[in-house]
């Protein structure tokens, strides 16, 4: 698997020999298609970081469920803002990768 | 390492989230339509009601060609969520001002995307596009002839011009 990007303690994979991406939420692994990817990125964007500082997110966690329903996650603040970064330097590198592998 | 994402999606990552963004202004120009049209009617104004019922009708086929689009070429569209639109309205003049401007914000934000499209090599999105190009074009030019209507018939009844709309479509 190659490493395509680690933020806070969560890390991103990608597997070729599967075609799939797994992502290490350091207590758990799981695997998810280009398309389950594609959804966990559309929820983490949504997570409005705002209400977590304004109080509008009393409890300042969000509830997330992936890949069909088959893993729900809790995740704090902290852990919120990682996953953004996460999200991001994921993406940035698979696009980094399009470009290189579109350049050889 | 393989370029998976390029395997799976035809189009640009960066674009697909404009592409999502544009199906939620097509769906919000859908419901401001129909809004308009719900106005029309309640004035008594049965042709311009069709006209704008015919006109929410076909922003959401263009939302529908974006959504699936996106869907067909690997990537994931999103049902858009709408929020209020516009009910109150003080003429129909005004209304019709209003469609122009929302077909000039649409127009924008389809320029905004081709010129995108261009900058990061998407050369599919961007022929795709082409068609909207072509449509916003009419659209706009639609929406002119009936303001001219007003300009030009400015001091006859409101009536008279209702019964000009359907004809404007048609031409």
């Amino acid at each position: 698997m190659n490493t395509l990007f680690k933020a806070h303690n969560f890390t991103s994979y990608q597997c070729d020999s599967s075609r799939a991406f797994h992502i290490d939420f350091d207590h758990k692994l799981i695997k998810l298609s280009f398309c389950q990817l594609l959804a966990f990125r559309e929820q983490i964007k949504n997570i409005d970081l705002e209400t977590h500082f304004s109080g509008r997110n009393k409890h300042g966690i969000e509830i997330l469920v992936l890949c069909n329903r088959s893993h729900i996650f809790i995740f704090d603040t902290f852990e919120c803002i990682a996953l953004k970064d996460l999200m991001e330097g994921t993406f940035a590198m698979l696009e980094l990768n399009s470009l290189l592998t579109a350049g050889v | 390492m393989k370029d998976i994402v390029r395997q799976k999606l035809s189009i640009n990552v960066e674009i697909m989230d404009m592409l999502n963004k544009q199906i939620e202004k097509e769906a919000v120009s859908s419901s401001a339509y129909l809004a308009m049209a719900s106005w029309c009617d309640h004035n008594g104004l049965e042709n311009s009601a069709a006209f704008f019922y015919e006109q929410s009708s076909e922003e959401r086929e263009h939302m529908l060609k974006i959504f699936k689009f996106i869907n067909d070429n690997g990537g994931t569209a999103y049902a858009p969520e709408v929020k209020s639109v516009m009910h109150e309205f003080n003429s129909l003049e005004e209304i019709f001002e209003a469609a122009l401007d929302q077909e000039i914000e649409i127009t924008q934000s389809i320029h905004s995307l081709v010129q995108k499209c261009r900058k990061l090599n998407d050369f599919t999105t961007e022929y795709f596009l082409q068609w909207f190009v072509n449509e916003q074009m009419e659209e706009e030019q639609l929406m002119r002839r009936v303001l001219e209507l007003f300009d030009l018939m400015r001091d006859e009844p409101l009536k008279y011009i209702d019964e000009r709309i359907p004809g404007l479509r048609e031409e």
